[in-house]
């Protein structure tokens, strides 16, 4: 049971500020949005801003965006490409992998390296760096485990969303927007909730943009929890692994490179299981989306897949900020990288057809657990469970992917995601060391 | 309007006088347009739009002056043609879009209205600025977009078209003034 305070409660969100943020992986951008040497973006994990940028020698950091002088931060745009930051209170000056470059005055008002040690100086390193399929993650704890350990059996899952070739996925975007909802109602809605679909995007099927969401379709999806995250799926007609890439619009040419780049018991989610991907969340606020919409005017099987990624940075225990990327395989024709933006565009994002109604309820709920009644409420969120606590159906029994999947409806991801939630906050973070800087 | 957004459209010369026909036409075609998206009439809306309309809203992005480029390559927030507009119009007829039901209250503030002659005498390009006020429920706080608007208005030559001098919207690019939007989605027209 779930207090329903606890998508509206400042203190819980002081709570995530420390015991969440303070020490998960945080998705902060992907490689490709940072292709060229000296290209950056700026990114926040909360409050922190990080300048992530690609230096002149190709490594991409993550450098905290204040200056170490007086705490100006040193990039104010938010994308660009810049060999140096220059601060634009006293003139320090920084080079893009972070290297304290220039110092006006360096021995009339220091006394030169004897005062300060401008030598060795960087901006400060996000604390833990680490990628995986090009997507750049930091963590705020300097102990972080490796990411790929932290991600643990969902990186299975999340290669269907970004590795479909050698080449991997390229960004565009992100569209940014704020809404007056919890950031943890997002992640957990797409981690698990199948049982939205069919009565909260009931208006996209009548429109003839989704064929799939209807309730009968959607409950036969397996739902699948894996370590650190976990998502929904459709099951698919009856075929084999490329007829059900087919079904959703894929290509021939990148159906070969899936083929030749996934496991093969990634190939048997789909084409043995026939569960093909469709919402995920990564804990504690990265998500991820496929879907295959009619994207133009034509005959009723005429669909095409997209893929977004999205991140749910909290600003307040009642307001996010909503990054939306569209992502697509690199290797991809350019008419199907159109076509395919243009799906997701009428889907999700800032005017996405499905996200305009899910946003509308989230903001909802945020806006009615401040009050002191919501702290009287336990909002039920044990479906799929017996009143022992026996799953309503068994656990799927042959399923190719880890973890474990369940065909129908339940709430088996949503409490999991909660549980690491609450794992979080019962433990305190240990102090961060403090960084003195310049003394000889 | 942001010099470095623009491009999409060709604007020759200065602004047409105030006085002038087409000047008039435009901005009564803009205000009318208004009044019919505050009162959510998009059926209406769309009669107005050409069959080959481009309605584009890219997303804008903070860059250091001098970097060339102020919004986010290969996105938008809309970026639509007749197909994907009348599927958006469509919904909003549903029963069941629920973030437009209740209904917001709108109104689309139309002003700083320049219309430029592009050469062709059925073709017009009309700039203004649009302020969206968009009030939902009654504890909420209201919302505001802000946006510069570059249009290519073309008249019908069939002469259907319900509008002064018969104009249809062609072309419309939305500079918005925010790189973080303060609204809640964009269920709604500019």
């Amino acid at each position: 049971m779930i207090p329903a305070h606890i998508y509206n409660d400042e203190e819980l969100f002081g709570l995530e500020r420390e015991r969440v943020f303070g020490r998960s992986w945080v998705f902060v951008a992907h490689e490709s949005e940072v292709p060229q040497p000296g290209d950056y973006v700026v990114r926040r994990v909360l409050d922190d801003s990080f300048i992530v940028a690609r230096d002149e020698g190709g490594t991409v950091r993550a450098m905290f965006n204040m200056c170490l002088h007086r705490g100006m931060q040193v990039c104010r745009a938010e994308v660009g490409n810049a060999s140096h930051f220059r601060c634009p209170y006293h003139g320090w000056i920084y080079r893009n992998d972070g290297k304290l470059t220039g110092l006006p005055f360096h021995r009339e008002a220091y006394g030169g390296e004897e005062g300060f040690r401008r030598s060795e100086q960087t901006l400060l390193p996000a604390p833990s760096l680490d990628s995986y399929n090009g997507l750049i993650f930091i963590s705020l704890d300097p102990q972080a485990p490796p990411l790929r350990e932290y991600l643990g059996d969902f990186a299975f899952y999340l290669d269907f969303y970004t590795k479909q070739s050698p080449a991997g996925i390229e960004l565009s975007g992100p569209q940014r927007w704020r809404i007056k909802a919890n950031w943890k109602i997002g992640a957990e809605n797409f981690a698990g909730d199948s049982y939205h679909t069919p009565q909260t995007h009931t208006s996209v099927v009548e429109i003839g943009l989704f064929r799939e969401p209807k309730a009968a379709k959607r409950k036969e999806g397996a739902l699948y929890w894996a370590q650190r995250g976990g998502g929904t799926t459709y099951k698919l007609p009856p075929g084999t692994f490329a007829e059900r890439l087919r079904y959703v619009g894929y290509p021939d040419e990148m159906i070969e490179r899936m083929r030749a780049n996934w496991s093969p018991a990634q190939q048997r989610v789909i084409g043995e299981d026939g569960f093909m991907i469709s919402a995920a969340s990564v804990f504690p606020n990265l998500s991820l989306v496929h879907n295959w919409p009619k994207v133009t005017a034509g005959s009723d099987d005429e669909v095409l897949p997209f893929i977004s990624l999205r991140q749910w940075q909290p600003i307040s225990a009642d307001e996010t900020e909503v990054l939306s990327w569209f992502a697509v395989d690199a290797a991809a024709p350019e008419e199907f990288k159109k076509l395919s933006y243009k799906a997701y565009l009428m889907c999700f994002g800032s005017t996405g057809m499905f996200e305009q109604d899910d946003v509308e309820n989230w903001v909802s709920i945020t806006s009615t657990a401040a009050g002191s009644m919501a702290r009287r409420l336990l909002l039920n969120n044990r479906m799929g469970l017996l009143h022992d606590d026996k799953p309503v159906t068994p656990p799927l029994a042959h399923f190719a992917g880890p973890g474990t999947a369940y065909v129908g409806y339940g709430e088996y991801n949503q409490r999991a995601m909660l549980a690491l939630w609450a794992d979080c906050l019962e433990q305190p973070v240990a102090a961060a060391a403090r960084t003195e800087l310049g003394r000889a | 309007m942001n010099e470095r957004l623009m491009g999409t459209t060709r604007r020759p010369g200065t602004a047409l006088p105030f006085s002038d026909e087409r000047h008039l036409q435009a901005h009564q075609f803009l205000v009318d347009e208004a009044y019919l998206l505050d009162s959510q009439d998009y059926e209406t809306w769309l009669s107005l739009l050409t069959d080959d309309i481009r309605y584009l809203m890219p997303v804008r992005v903070t860059t250091a002056r001098g970097a060339g480029f102020d919004t986010a390559p290969g996105m938008a927030h809309f970026d639509e043609d007749r197909y994907s507009l009348g599927l958006r119009v469509a919904r909003f007829a549903t029963e069941h879009a629920w973030t437009e039901d209740p209904p917001s209250r709108l109104r689309h503030y139309v002003t700083n209205v320049r219309v430029f002659d592009t050469g062709d005498p059925d073709e017009l390009v009309a700039e203004s600025a649009v302020l969206l006020f968009r009030s939902r429920g009654d504890v909420r706080e209201s919302a505001l977009v802000s946006a510069g608007r570059e249009d290519l208005l073309r008249r019908d030559a069939s002469g259907a078209a319900e509008s002064a001098g018969h104009w249809m919207l062609a072309r419309r690019t939305i500079a918005v003034d925010e790189s973080v939007l303060r609204m809640q989605n964009l269920a709604i027209f500019l």
